[in-house]
């Protein structure tokens, strides 16, 4: 009888203790659960009608997810990168950028690049889309090779680049808004069955395609190898450099993805501030998902439910009307609250 | 005196501990000796507080002590000297004496000149010759150990636990530590040994204590035994220290290195291995052979020299490439440098072959699988599930691990850094008959080890280093303990 007990015992434990493990996102699904119940409850769930419900409902979803996209893009590749041990502070400024150069592309005004040379339609917009990644490509790329080749420390490198790719961005468009043709913003709002969720298709998308890199491929697990023993990992006969510079690329394509949804959702961009505070939520996300800033651990399927967690958290403060400018505090105390959270689980 | 009586202690359905007791006495050495995973720690670790027993009484002079944290035990006088020391290297000596209880004067500054005076004092009560002024960092490992036991004697410890005390240690480093622990035991110290080296405890201990598989199955005085019967305490049956012999078929040369020179670790280097042949380097630590074989890896930057693989000279500029190229490398350290904390077995057991099985850089997790299930078999490793984490397995089974994820990739020729560094005796041969193998197969193999009698029982011939340089081969009859140790002390062969 006893030792029936105690055999129980050590079962329900070792239930919790494999949901504590590492990779495992038992509580943070947790947290996301109560979230929604709450958000549910607050809203108001009505029996008389739940067709109506549940259309307003879900619209009310499909908004967050909406506005959250860009930046849920971006925390992706933040957890990338933070997996390797580094931090890129300079998406923001990398997201005007490319912005820039893809308005400047497609301006229906007189400086319109691809319109004096006669490009328009379908085949401008693939050009820019294509145009814009290269470019984002690029500006990781380098952020990468400052890291690895010139061993500049990652804080530092992309503190730099921060300041340089939004300055030079601000010094070519000189205050001069280009307008995007009409048309390109079918990239985001386009409409099915009156709703609008093709930014969400696209979070998808990257989330399941990043899903599968970190998980599936050589890159992926390279940069867990990297991320929690360099030493060792470079001993093994893998290229650490290649596979940190090879992290800040891929963060910034997705930069630039981020940047077609945002240039594309309403047409036009604020130099100056767009995207600033983009790393810092960015870094949020994927610290309520589960990854240590440390290295070496972290999970797509985390950062996104962790993007979720804040996206919810920042609806239920508008549901309660919290004024805006508090909104912040409780963004920066559930990141405290999800380090101490784990910190428990992984005790 | 302490006693420990009948201590019971399970880690999930797995009893690490039965019906144990042990008792120590104050003024003498008492070695703790088992392999890995027979419980020595977990015993060390209850009386050190960190674990608690699950049945079982502890007795201080005859009361009993009950300890919740590591505090009560250092409060009840029992000192925990770790293998990994508690030191801060950015510190000086006299800080370190006193971390964590630092006395300040009425204005609440550290009080330094008290401190630098009773860090003295202790210096002088024990013999030792160090100015407390100097930063941990300068220290060597020995000096750093001595410091720890300083402080354990500062806070009038009465039994101090050493757990492997020697493992990172040159022998004159190791010889300090053995005068301090003489100099403790005659001032009436009780000192537990933890070791895997049985010639040391031959030379220090007074009495063995022998755990395997969680029980105590032999005690006594090391007196009335020799170092071959604790081994076999150890593994409960016979093990040889013959040389080992295999089926020798040399080919051609494999390696060449010629005039290789380093910033500073080592200079004009040159060498040569063949298929088949196993070269063991040895010297004393900071020899320059670990950066030397790095170097050969592709992991340190060279000044001047060349690598020839295959007679083709070879310019390295990653270890990706030396990999490509058929070199693998087995590092010394194993938690330093080979394990990824974060990674399962499996993981950590295919790291080096995930880009040479990929297809387009996807991981072929079927052949992962079967790779490894092979090596398993062949290299006997004892675990539960491909997703446990690493950390999990015992040490022999984690460098088991180690030397799996090479395997596979077929290199033409494997270094092996201190291959048994932290393995128990049993492990330890197994390790050695896989190398013997993996000769006989046609790998060219370089063994580097701080032991000497390692090199003699698995090698064909050693170079020894003496401070970045070789200093003389030994092969046959040569191939002594004896010669071997003059080398790596900068003596020569031709003197004798």
């Amino acid at each position: 009888m006893h030792a029936g007990t105690r055999q129980e015992q050590s079962r329900i434990r070792g239930w919790f203790e494999s949901r504590g493990a590492a990779d495992s996102h038992f509580g943070t699904v947790l947290v996301l659960v109560i979230l929604i119940i709450l958000q549910t409850v607050v809203l108001g769930f009505d029996y008389s009608s739940v067709g109506h419900w549940f259309s307003s409902w879900a619209r009310n979803w499909i908004n967050i997810l909406r506005n959250n996209a860009g930046i849920g893009i971006v925390s992706l590749g933040m957890t990338m990168v933070i997996i390797t041990g580094g931090i890129d502070l300079a998406v923001g400024s990398t997201l005007v950028a490319t912005g820039a150069v893809i308005m400047t592309l497609l301006d229906t005004g007189p400086k319109g690049l691809f319109l004096k040379m006669g490009l328009t339609g379908i085949p401008a917009f693939i050009l820019t889309v294509g145009t814009a990644i290269i470019l984002g490509y690029v500006l990781g790329t380098v952020i990468g090779l400052l890291i690895t080749k010139g061993r500049i420390a990652p804080f530092v490198a992309t503190l730099g680049a921060m300041k340089i790719f939004r300055s030079v961005t601000q010094h070519f468009m000189q205050g001069y808004n280009p307008r995007v043709p009409r048309e390109f913003l079918k990239i985001s709002n386009l409409t099915v069955g009156n709703l609008m969720f093709m930014p969400i298709i696209y979070w998808l998308v990257v989330a399941a395609v990043l899903h599968y890199i970190a998980t599936r491929t050589v890159f992926g697990r390279q940069v867990i190898a990297v991320g929690s023993n360099e030493r060792a990992a470079r001993l093994s006969g893998v290229n650490v450099e290649r596979v940190k510079t090879r992290a800040y690329s891929l963060m910034g394509i997705l930069v630039a993805i981020a940047s077609v949804i945002q240039v594309s959702r309403i047409g036009s961009m604020d130099f100056a501030n767009a995207g600033s505070g983009y790393e810092m939520d960015a870094i949020a996300a994927a610290i309520v998902g589960g990854t240590v800033m440390s290295g070496g651990r972290g999970t797509i399927i985390g950062t996104v439910l962790g993007m979720l967690i804040i996206a919810v958290m920042n609806n239920l403060l508008n549901l309660f009307g919290v004024p805006p400018f508090l909104r912040e505090a409780f963004k920066g105390l559930i990141v405290i609250f999800a380090v101490l959270l784990q910190r428990k689980e992984s005790a | 005196m302490i006693r420990m009586e009948n201590i019971n202690k399970s880690f999930g359905a797995h009893r690490v501990l039965k019906d144990v007791t042990i008792t120590i006495k104050g003024g003498e050495i008492c070695a703790l000796i088992g392999e890995n995973g027979a419980g020595k720690s977990t015993l060390m670790n209850i009386l050190g507080g960190v674990h608690q027993r699950d049945s079982g009484r502890i007795y201080i002079n005859g009361s009993e002590v009950e300890f919740a944290t590591p505090a009560d035990s250092l409060n009840a006088g029992i000192a925990f000297i770790h293998q990994e020391l508690n030191l801060i290297n950015d510190l000086p000596i006299f800080e370190n004496m006193f971390l964590g209880r630092e006395p300040v004067n009425k204005w609440g500054r550290l009080d330094l000149d008290r401190m630098r005076a009773e860090t003295e004092a202790i210096f002088g009560r024990m013999n030792i010759d160090l100015d407390p002024k100097t930063m941990v960092r300068n220290l060597d490992a020995s000096y750093k150990q001595i410091v720890e036991i300083c402080r354990a004697i500062m806070m009038d410890a009465s039994v101090i636990i050493m757990d492997e005390p020697t493992t990172s240690l040159t022998a004159p480093e190791i010889k300090r530590v053995f005068e301090m622990m003489d100099t403790l035991k005659k001032q009436g110290v009780g000192i537990i040994f933890i070791s895997h080296k049985l010639n040391e405890v031959m030379e220090i201990c007074e009495r063995y204590m022998v755990l395997r598989d969680g029980e105590l199955v032999a005690e006594g005085l090391v007196t009335d035994v020799t170092a071959d019967d604790l081994a076999r305490f150890m593994v409960g049956h016979d093990i040889s220290t013959d040389v080992l012999t295999r089926q020798k078929i040399i080919g051609p040369e494999v390696l060449r290195v010629e005039n290789l020179c380093h910033t500073h670790a080592f200079r004009n280097v040159s060498l040569n291995v063949s298929k088949g042949e196993i070269l063991g380097l040895t010297g004393l630590l900071g020899d320059g052979r670990s950066e030397l074989f790095q170097a050969i890896f592709g992991a340190e930057p060279i000044v001047s020299g060349d690598i020839f693989i295959e007679d083709r000279r070879a310019r390295l500029h990653g270890t990706e490439q030396a990999l490509n190229l058929g070199i693998g490398y087995l590092p010394g350290n194993r938690k330093e440098n080979s394990i990824i904390k974060d990674m399962n077995v499996l993981e950590n057991a295919s790291i080096v072959t995930w880009p040479l099985f990929a297809r387009q850089g996807i991981i072929d997790k079927k052949k992962q699988e079967n790779l490894f299930a092979e090596q398993k078999t062949r290299l006997a490793i004892r675990m539960r599930k491909n997703t446990d984490n690493i950390n999990t397995l015992s040490g022999g089974n984690q460098q088991k691990v180690v030397l799996a994820k090479w395997l596979p990739a077929g290199p033409k020729i494997l270094i092996l850094d201190n291959p048994t560094q932290g393995v128990d005796v049993g492990a330890k041969e197994e390790i050695y008959d896989i190398v013997l193998r993996l000769a006989e197969e046609g790998m060219a193999i370089v063994v580097l080890s701080s032991e000497a009698a390692e090199i003699i029982r698995l090698c064909d011939r050693a170079l020894v280093m003496y401070q970045g340089e070789i200093q003389g081969e030994v092969s046959g009859d040569t191939m002594t303990e004896h010669d071997i140790m003059r080398l790596a002390t900068g003596g020569s062969l031709a003197a004798s």
